[in-house]
């Protein structure tokens, strides 16, 4: 491939780079909103953010999960979204970023299912990835599961998770969401005990 | 220092051209914040740049009744928590730390109250009064006061009238109401205005700061 053919595969691997920073965000954004608002009755997102629930209570049952079962759900709508782009686009660009950005988002719930895995029991790349922070770490991961539940909401690299809470934009957007709509995050109360992390020994004792 | 929250390299460079995936646009708010939470003087500079009060009427009133330091702010008399009535005038011949605030129960608000409760001696050694403003009512006040034990006044500027008539500017383009922190001396008059919406316990520490030399 000659110096003048090699740009043509540096805009699609820039883009490629942009969809990947930007699922990250995504990522948290959504996480967010999943983790805040609605309940098991919201239309549409009632199962989800009921089993988000669930997973703050019982973190640990994510790593017991089968391959298929952390991408089915997010490669179904990834393939809603992404078919019609790749049908329609033949910008090799776009189809980079898409490619790449959706890519990421299907992967999100198996990079997020790594970070709650132990080291000793996780494939070595895997470990070597989270250490490089490519993909999110296990510690910031387990930030986000402590007391006040509120922060380190990035699944895919996690690399926007410093500057979003540093900045407290996700405060601001809750303050915002609790002015003009009066609608209270679930992070900003005690937490109770649908979202209090029950420990594997305390399964069998009522929390308070 | 600013450097200390900038993200890594990489991310911040990317930041402007990229288009933006949140609801609003961040980088200006966030540039706006930045300044007033970093580099906050003691004068309130941020009238012309930052965002709009909601009505007209209240642009009229802030022109001309703005609260700035060295000026005497506009009396008022508003409920506490317990239902009575407080008038500004109670307080002179005794230094009073102002502070306006978004809403009781949300986080930075309560951070807020709770700072100013654990230091409320230190307050009260300098020989100086707190109290709390925001449009909450007096239920909500005296919920809010109950349940993390508040030693101090909180007034409720119903409508946020009072909050008007002092300028108190908004934040995030008029969606959020400021956080405000006026200290003023024995004769009534403004000797510091303090403006930080995220980093709430700052409030106390400037205060402390100014009234120390008063």
């Amino acid at each position: 491939m000659g110096a003048a053919e090699s740009h043509i595969w540096l805009e699609p691997i820039l883009a490629g780079l942009v969809g990947y920073v930007l699922a990250d965000l995504g990522s948290g954004v959504y996480h967010w909103g999943i983790d805040n608002y609605g309940s098991a009755e919201t239309p549409v997102f009632g199962p989800q953010i009921e089993a988000f629930q669930g997973h703050h209570k019982w973190p640990w049952t994510i790593t017991r999960r089968q391959f298929a079962n952390n991408l089915h759900a997010l490669a179904r709508t990834v393939t809603f979204f992404v078919l019609p782009i790749d049908l329609a686009c033949h910008d090799s660009v776009l189809l980079g970023f898409v490619g790449v950005c959706s890519g990421c988002i299907m992967f999100s719930q198996q990079f997020h299912a790594w970070a709650h895995g132990t080291k000793s029991k996780l494939p070595p790349i895997v470990v070597a990835l989270q250490d490089a922070g490519i993909l999110v770490s296990r510690p910031q991961h387990a930030a986000h599961h402590r007391q006040p539940y509120n922060n380190n909401y990035c699944i895919v690299s996690g690399v926007w998770n410093e500057f979003l809470d540093t900045q407290n934009v996700f405060e601001a957007l809750e303050m915002i969401l609790f002015f003009k709509l009066g609608v209270r995050p679930r992070s900003w109360d005690e937490p109770n005990s649908d979202w209090t992390e029950e420990t594997e020994t305390s399964s069998q004792v009522a929390l308070p | 220092m600013a450097s200390v929250s900038l993200p890594k390299l990489t991310l911040h460079s990317l930041l402007p051209t990229q288009s933006p995936k949140t609801p609003f646009c961040l980088n200006n708010s966030i540039l706006h914040k930045l300044p007033q939470s970093q580099f906050h003087g003691l004068k309130l500079s941020r009238s012309s740049s930052t965002s709009i009060p909601s009505s007209s009427s209240s642009v009229k009133a802030s022109i001309f009744a703005k609260v700035t330091q060295g000026t005497v702010p506009p009396a008022f008399t508003l409920k506490d928590q317990d239902g009575k009535n407080v008038s500004l005038s109670k307080f002179k011949g005794k230094p009073v730390v102002l502070y306006f605030y978004p809403a009781d129960e949300t986080p930075g608000c309560t951070k807020q109250a709770c700072a100013f409760r654990d230091s409320y001696e230190k307050f009260k050694k300098a020989g100086a009064e707190v109290v709390g403003i925001s449009g909450d009512d007096s239920s909500s006040h005296k919920a809010f006061a109950k349940k993390y034990k508040l030693p101090f006044t909180l007034l409720s500027d119903e409508g946020n009238k009072v909050r008007k008539d002092w300028g108190v500017p908004s934040d995030l383009f008029g969606t959020l109401p400021g956080r405000q922190t006026y200290v003023l001396d024995k004769t009534g008059k403004v000797q510091l205005v303090y403006n930080n919406q995220f980093q709430p316990e700052k409030h106390i520490d400037e205060t402390l700061k100014l009234l120390q030399s008063l």
